[in-house]
C-alpha cells in the first residue's frame, strides 16, 4: 500500500499504531492522527460527495473549517453520529467511519447524474422549478425535495450517551490557544486573575503545531510551546482543549461545547461525552486566528485540492505528505512555504503558479533555489481528474489577457487565496465590522461587549505578531480590570510573515458561464450561481445567500463567505462594505443536541413536583396528569376500571359516604402583621374586617383589569394572621403579584407575605360520614355541627400532629380539609386510610374533584374562566364588597365594556336528550340553520357525566346568558347538531342542604 | 420523572471518593419579616443580632440567622428551641410587630462536603462561587430550582430546598457525585 507517512515527523505517535475502519476497509494510522489525515496516510483523498452535485471530494482542510470531509461515525449501538468532519474526530482502535451522500459507492455514486445536467441546477433552481401547477406540491415536488433534503443519515436510535453542563467564572476567557492566545493567558496569568485557555483542537498551539521551524527566544518551536503550557498550568491557568467557544452572548456569557469521550477507545464508564459549559467572563480575548480562503476557478473541488496551509499542517503536524506531485495556485506568500516544506519531505513540487506578476523576490530566489518552476502572473483555468485530480490548467495573464494554457499533471493541488480573520464570535456579539482595503477582508471595529481581538483576528500575521498582540491584549484585559500584567516581547526566528492579494474569480480564457468554480463547496454553490443571483435581481448580500445558499451549510460560509461577497460586490459593480456580509449565529461548530440538553432527559428531563402523599398514590395504582409542575393523582381505578368508571365510582361512594384526596398541591400563604386585615380588603374583592377569626371566606382575586385571576378559601387564624389558598397553578404568581403590590404601591403597609405551600400537606375529607371519621383524632377542639360550622377553621392536635383543621366544601357534602405538617403528610393519610375503612372511604383523583365540583356549579379558575371573565360573568358578583373604599380590578369593574350588555357569562347546559355529553371547548350558536360561518355565541368550559344529575352536565361561558335561562341554544359538532337548555350552573342539593350536617 | 425520595430521614445520599451528598436531620425554620424599627427588638428576642446585610449570617446559641433580604430573615434551630422562639417574638409583637412564620417542613437541607464540592455546585448554580465566603449564603437557583445556598466551609456548602423540588436536585447531584468521582 502506498505510504505517505514521512516517518519520525509531526506530532502523531510514530511507535502507536491505530487500526479503524472507513467504508469498510480497515486503515492504519497513529495515535494522534484524524480520520482526514491517516486517510491521506494511506493514499486515499476521496472522502465524500457533494451535496447537491454528488461530485467527489476530499478534505479541503485540516480542521474544523473542513466543508467537504463529512463522514458518519460509528461508537458502538446507538452511537452513530452523521456529518462529523474528518478533519477533526481522532482515530481509535475500532473506529467505524463511513462516507455519505452516495448510492451505491464512493467512487461510483447514481446520484452523481445531477453533476452532469448541473446547468439546469443552477441558482434558485427550487425556486423556479417546483412551483408549478400547484396541483404537484403535494405528490411530487415535497416529497422530492424532502428526499433530497439533508446531508447524511439521522441517527434511528435513542442515544445511549451521557452529557454534563457545569458554569464557570473566569476573569479572562481567551479563545484559541495559538500564540496570540498563549501570549494573552502568560499576560493575564501574571496580573493574578483567573485564566481560562480554550482551543478546539485536541492540543493548544494553534499555529505552532505546523510551524515547527520557528524559533522563539532561541527555542525551537515546540520545546518553547511544552515549556510555556507548564508555565501556564504554574500559573494557575485552566487549559481546555477538545473545547470550542460556540457562541458568545450578552455581558460576556459565552458557551463552551467540550468534547470529553469521543476521541476515546475505552471511555470510562457512564463517563459524560461532551459538556457545555456556561462561562461568564469579565474579560473575554478573541484569539481565534484566520481561516485561508481557496481561490475560485473552474474545478477547484476535485479530491487532491486543498489549501496550501492544511497541507503544511498535515505535513508538520501530522506527518503526512498529501501527495507526490503538487501544484501550488496562490495569491499570497502563506503557500510557498508550504510548497517549501513539501519539497523538503520528498514532495515533488511541479510548479508554483502564482497570480501575481512579481511575488516577493526572496521567494522566488528560495524557490530557485530549490529548483521549483515558479509561474508569477498565472491563472488556473481548470482541472483534470475524475476520483483524484491529474492536472491543472494555468494561463499567462499578460494586461489582463488570458493566454495560451498549458496542463501540468500533478496528484495535489494546494490553493491559497489569502486569509479571512475570524470573527465568528465577534459577530455574535453584534459588534460592527470595518472593511479593510488593503487586506480585502473585514477587521473588527466597535466593539460592544468587554472583549479584546489578538493576532490574526485582527489582521495580524506572523508569529511575533501574533505573540506580541497577544501579551498586549493580556495586558489590556488586565487593566480593564484593575490589575497590571507583565507582558514579555518573544523574539521569533524563521518566522514566516507574508502578504497576498485577493481575487474574485480568477480569469479565464474558458467561458465563464460554463465554469464549476465552487465557492461554497458543501452547498455547491458557485460563482455563476451569485451572479446569476445578482442578475436576477438579488441586491443585498442577505439575498443572495438565500437565493444561492452560499454559506448556508453546516460550515456557515467558513471559507465561502469572504468569496461570495467579493464576487457578488464585482457583479453589483459596488465595494464589499456597501453590500455587506451577513450575520454569523451560534453555534460556531455544529453542536450535538445532547450538548444542549445536557443533563435533562429521561427522568431528568424537566421537575416534577410531588406530594408527600404522592407515593402512596402511586403504590395504589393511581394514574396521573400534570398540573403545573406538580403530577397528581387523576383517579384510582380498581380492577381494571377505565377512567369514566373510576370517576363515576369516585364520585358515588363520596357522595353516598366519604371520600379522600390530596390536596396538598394547593397554594398556601400566610398573611401576617397588623396591617393583615386591611391588605386582604385592598387584595380581594371580598369583604374581610367582620371576619371573626375562626370562620373562613371564599377570596375573589382580580387583575387591575377587572378579570379573575385567582380563587380560593381563606381563614382567618388571628386578628393579624390569615392563612389564604389559592389555585395549584396559581400559587407562584399569586405570592408574586401581592409582593408586587406590597413593595410598589404600598410599602406603608405593615404586613408580610410568606409561602406555606410545602409546609402543609393537605388532606380533603368529603361526605357525610366525614365528621364521623375525623372527631376521634381531634383533640382540644368540638367539632361538632353547631361549634365548628361550615366556613370554619381552627388549630388543633389531629392525630398526633399539629393540624389546621377547615371546615370547607368544594364538593357540596359535609367537608374538611386537614393541614398537617408536610413530613406526617403520608403517615395522616395512611392512619386517615385504615380507620376509613369502616366507612368505605374512596381515595379519589383531580377528575372526580372536578366532576363534583360542576355539580355544584363552583368554577374552575383558567378552566371555566380565560383572563376576560368578570366576578359578575362568572356569577359570582356577590364576592365582591359593595361598600369596599377600593380593591384591586375595582375600578376596572366601571370600565363601559365590563358593564356593557352582551359579555360571556357562565350558565349551565343540559343538552336535550339527556344523554349526549358536550365535548369542552365546543362552540354554542343560537340558529342551527344559519349560513356558515355562524355566528359563534360561545363555548362549553367544562363537561362530564354525572351520575348525581342523572345525566350529562356542562358549563359554558354565553353572550347575555344570565338573561337566556330556559332558552336553546345548539352545538354543532361533525357529525350532528346538540340541542341544549340554559340552566343555572347549580346541578345538585341547590339548598345545600348535605353541607348541614 | 424523578424517583421518590424520603426526605423524612437524614441520610448519606450519595457519596464519591470526590464528594459526599447528606441529607441533613429537620430543624426548626422560620420566615423572620420585619421592618428596620422593630430590628433591635427583635435581636433582643431571638437572643442573637439580626444581620442587616443580604446574605450575611448571625449566629449564637445554635440558633442561626440569615438575612434574605432588606426585611426578610431566616432563622435557624434546634427543633426544642422552636416553641421558646415562637413565644418570644411573639411576646413583643404588640410592640415591634413582624412576622414570624414556621417553615420547617416546607424545606429540607442537603450537604455537600469533600475535595470536589465546589465542582459539584457548578452543574447547577449559576454564581460564581468564588465570591460566596464562608459563613455567609445566597438565595440563588440550582438546576433552575429556588435554593439557599450556604457556604460552611471552603468545601462544604448546604443547599436549602423546597421539599417537591428536593428529589430534582438529589438526583443532579447523585449524577454529578459519580461525574466528579470519574474524572
Amino acid at each position: 500500500m502506498t505510504t505517505f507517512r514521512v516517518p519520525g515527523r509531526g506530532r502523531v505517535l510514530h511507535n502507536r499504531p491505530v487500526s479503524f475502519t472507513f467504508d469498510g476497509m480497515t486503515y492504519q494510522g497513529l495515535e494522534g492522527d484524524t480520520v482526514a489525515s491517516a486517510l491521506i496516510a494511506n493514499g486515499v483523498q476521496l472522502m465524500g460527495r457533494s451535496f447537491k452535485y454528488h461530485r467527489p471530494r476530499g478534505p479541503m482542510a485540516a480542521g474544523s473549517e473542513e466543508p467537504n470531509a463529512l463522514i458518519g461515525t460509528r461508537r458502538g449501538k446507538g452511537r452513530f453520529e452523521p456529518n462529523t468532519r474528518a478533519t477533526v474526530q481522532e482515530i481509535w482502535n475500532g473506529l467505524e467511519t463511513n462516507s455519505q451522500n452516495k448510492y451505491p459507492s464512493l467512487k461510483f455514486d447514481v446520484g452523481a447524474i445531477n453533476d452532469r445536467a448541473y446547468m439546469l441546477f443552477s441558482a434558485g433552481f427550487y425556486y423556479k422549478t417546483f412551483m408549478w401547477p400547484r396541483s404537484f406540491w403535494d405528490k411530487y415536488y415535497e416529497p422530492f425535495i424532502r428526499a433530497a433534503a439533508g446531508l447524511g443519515v439521522s441517527p434511528s436510535e435513542p442515544d445511549p450517551d451521557n452529557y454534563a453542563s457545569r458554569y464557570l467564572h473566569t476573569d479572562v476567557l481567551i479563545i484559541g490557544a495559538g500564540p496570540a492566545g498563549l501570549a494573552s493567558a502568560r499576560a493575564a496569568a501574571t496580573a493574578g486573575l483567573r485564566v481560562t485557555l480554550v482551543d478546539e483542537n485536541s492540543e493548544p498551539g494553534g499555529t505552532l503545531l505546523s510551524e515547527p521551524q520557528a524559533s522563539l527566544d532561541g527555542t525551537p518551536a515546540w520545546d518553547w510551546l511544552s515549556a510555556e503550557l507548564d508555565a501556564l498550568t504554574d500559573l494557575d491557568v485552566r487549559i481546555m482543549t477538545r473545547t470550542t467557544a460556540i457562541g458568545y452572548y450578552h455581558q460576556n456569557m459565552i458557551a463552551l461545547c467540550q468534547k470529553l469521550t469521543d476521541h476515546q477507545e475505552k471511555p470510562a464508564e457512564g463517563a459524560p461525552r461532551e459538556r457545555m459549559w456556561r462561562v461568564r467572563a469579565k474579560q473575554v480575548i478573541l484569539a481565534q486566528g484566520a481561516l485561508e480562503k481557496p481561490l475560485v476557478f473552474d474545478g477547484n473541488d476535485r479530491p487532491g485540492v486543498m489549501l496550501a496551509g492544511s497541507a503544511q499542517t498535515y505535513l508538520n503536524r501530522y506527518g503526512v505528505r498529501v501527495g507526490n506531485k503538487a501544484v501550488i495556485v496562490t495569491s499570497h506568500d502563506s503557500a510557498w512555504y508550504a510548497a517549501f516544506d513539501l519539497a523538503s519531505a520528498g514532495t515533488q513540487i511541479e510548479a508554483i503558479v502564482d497570480t501575481r506578476p512579481t511575488p516577493n523576490a526572496d521567494l522566488i530566489k528560495e524557490a530557485a533555489a530549490r529548483g521549483i518552476t515558479v509561474l508569477p502572473g498565472h491563472t488556473a483555468t481548470g482541472t483534470s481528474g475524475r476520483l483524484r485530480i491529474k492536472s491543472v490548467r494555468v494561463n499567462k495573464v499578460e494586461n489582463g489577457k488570458v493566454l495560451n494554457a498549458r496542463n501540468i499533471s500533478c496528484d495535489s493541488l494546494l490553493i491559497c487565496g489569502g486569509w479571512t480573520p475570524t470573527l465568528h464570535l465577534f459577530s455574535h456579539t453584534k459588534g460592527s465590522l470595518k472593511w479593510d482595503d488593503e487586506s480585502q477582508t473585514f477587521l473588527p471595529d466597535r466593539i460592544t461587549e468587554e472583549c479584546q481581538i489578538a493576532g490574526a483576528g485582527r489582521g495580524l500575521w506572523g508569529i511575533a505578531s501574533a505573540l506580541n498582540d497577544g501579551a498586549v491584549m493580556g495586558a489590556a484585559a488586565a487593566k480593564a480590570l484593575g490589575k497590571s500584567a507583565t507582558t514579555q516581547t518573544v523574539t521569533v526566528a524563521n518566522d514566516r510573515p507574508g502578504t497576498g492579494e485577493s481575487h474574485t474569480e480568477l480569469p479565464t480564457d474558458l467561458d465563464p458561464g460554463k465554469a464549476r468554480a465552487f465557492v461554497d463547496y458543501q452547498n455547491d454553490v458557485t460563482a455563476k450561481d451569485l451572479r446569476l443571483a445578482v442578475r436576477e435581481g438579488m441586491r443585498s448580500i442577505e439575498h443572495v445567500k438565500r437565493y444561492t445558499t452560499n454559506g448556508m451549510a453546516t460550515d456557515q460560509g467558513k471559507m465561502s463567505n469572504i468569496n461570495g461577497l467579493n464576487i457578488a460586490a464585482d457583479a453589483l459593480g459596488k465595494k464589499q462594505p456597501e453590500v455587506g456580509l451577513t450575520t454569523f449565529r451560534p453555534p460556531y461548530t455544529p453542536t450535538s443536541f445532547g450538548a444542549f440538553a445536557g443533563y435533562h432527559k429521561g427522568e431528568h428531563f424537566e421537575v416534577t413536583r410531588k406530594t408527600p402523599i404522592d407515593s402512596w398514590a402511586e403504590e395504589n395504582g393511581a394514574v396521573f396528569e400534570p398540573v403545573s409542575l406538580w403530577r397528581r393523582a387523576w383517579y384510582f381505578p380498581k380492577d381494571g376500571e377505565d377512567m369514566d368508571a373510576a370517576v363515576r365510582r369516585e364520585c358515588r361512594e363520596t357522595r353516598k359516604s366519604l371520600g379522600m384526596f390530596d390536596a396538598s398541591t394547593l397554594g398556601k400563604i400566610e398573611v401576617v402583621g397588623p396591617d393583615a386585615v386591611e391588605f386582604m380588603n385592598r387584595m380581594y374583592t371580598n369583604p374581610w374586617t367582620k371576619l371573626a377569626p375562626g370562620r373562613t371566606r371564599y377570596g375573589l382575586l382580580l387583575g387591575d383589569d377587572g378579570f379573575i385571576r385567582d380563587d380560593g378559601v381563606i381563614g382567618r387564624l388571628s386578628d393579624d394572621r390569615f392563612h389564604i389558598t389559592t389555585t395549584t397553578g396559581g400559587a407562584a404568581r399569586v405570592l408574586n403579584m401581592m409582593e408586587d403590590y406590597l413593595q410598589t404601591e404600598w410599602p406603608d403597609l405593615k404586613v408580610w407575605l410568606t409561602s406555606t405551600t410545602e409546609q402543609w400537606s393537605t388532606i380533603a375529607l368529603n361526605g357525610p360520614n366525614a365528621r364521623n371519621l375525623i372527631e376521634p383524632f381531634v383533640e382540644g377542639l368540638d367539632i361538632s355541627d353547631a361549634a365548628f360550622p361550615h366556613m370554619s377553621i381552627a388549630e388543633c392536635t389531629f392525630a398526633g400532629f399539629p393540624a389546621r383543621l377547615f371546615r370547607v366544601s368544594f364538593t357540596g357534602e359535609l367537608g374538611f380539609e386537614i393541614n398537617v405538617p408536610a413530613r406526617h403528610g403520608r403517615a395522616l393519610w395512611e392512619k386517615l386510610f385504615d380507620a376509613g375503612q369502616k366507612y368505605d372511604i374512596c381515595p379519589y383523583g383531580t377528575e372526580t374533584m372536578h366532576v363534583l365540583r360542576a355539580e355544584k356549579g363552583f368554577i374552575i379558575v383558567g378552566q371555566d374562566t380565560d383572563g376576560t371573565v368578570t366576578p359578575y360573568d362568572a356569577g359570582a358578583g356577590w364576592a365582591i364588597g359593595k361598600n369596599k373604599p377600593d380593591f384591586v380590578g375595582m375600578r376596572a369593574l366601571n370600565r363601559p365594556d365590563l358593564t356593557a350588555e352582551g359579555r360571556k357569562q357562565l350558565v349551565g347546559l343540559l343538552t336535550e336528550d339527556g344523554t349526549s355529553k358536550l365535548e369542552e371547548g365546543a362552540q354554542i350558536v343560537l340558529d342551527p340553520n344559519q349560513p356558515i360561518p355562524m355566528k359563534m355565541v360561545g363555548h362549553v368550559t367544562s363537561s362530564y357525566h354525572s351520575d348525581a344529575a342523572g345525566r350529562p352536565i356542562a358549563l359554558a361561558l354565553v353572550e347575555g346568558g344570565h338573561g337566556k335561562t330556559g332558552d336553546t341554544v345548539y352545538i354543532p359538532m361533525p357529525d350532528r347538531t346538540i340541542k341544549a337548555t340554559i340552566t343555572g350552573t347549580t346541578f345538585y342539593d341547590p339548598e345545600g342542604a348535605r353541607l348541614k350536617l | 420523572m424523578t424517583a421518590h425520595v424520603d426526605l423524612n430521614m437524614a441520610r448519606t445520599l450519595a457519596k464519591s471518593s470526590a464528594v459526599s451528598v447528606e441529607l441533613l436531620p429537620s430543624v426548626a425554620r422560620f420566615s423572620l419579616r420585619a421592618g428596620t424599627g422593630e430590628q433591635t427588638a427583635l435581636s433582643k428576642a431571638l437572643g442573637v443580632a439580626l444581620p442587616t446585610k443580604i446574605g450575611q449570617c448571625t449566629r449564637k446559641n445554635k440558633i442561626e440567622v440569615l438575612c434574605l433580604g432588606p426585611d426578610e430573615w431566616t432563622v435557624l434551630a434546634p427543633e426544642d428551641q422552636a416553641v421558646k422562639i415562637t413565644d418570644a417574638c411573639e411576646a413583643i409583637y404588640a410592640k415591634a410587630p413582624h412576622s414570624l412564620t414556621e417553615v420547617s417542613d416546607r424545606e429540607i437541607a442537603i450537604q455537600i462536603t469533600g475535595a470536589k464540592a465546589t465542582d459539584l455546585m457548578t452543574i447547577g448554580c449559576p454564581r460564581d462561587l468564588d465570591l460566596l465566603p464562608v459563613g455567609e449564603a445566597r438565595r440563588t437557583i440550582f438546576d433552575g430550582v429556588s435554593a439557599v445556598l450556604w457556604r460552611d466551609g471552603s468545601d462544604e456548602y448546604r443547599l436549602d430546598l423546597w421539599r417537591s423540588f428536593a428529589p430534582h436536585v438529589i438526583s443532579l447531584l447523585e449524577t454529578g457525585c459519580a461525574e466528579l468521582a470519574a474524572e
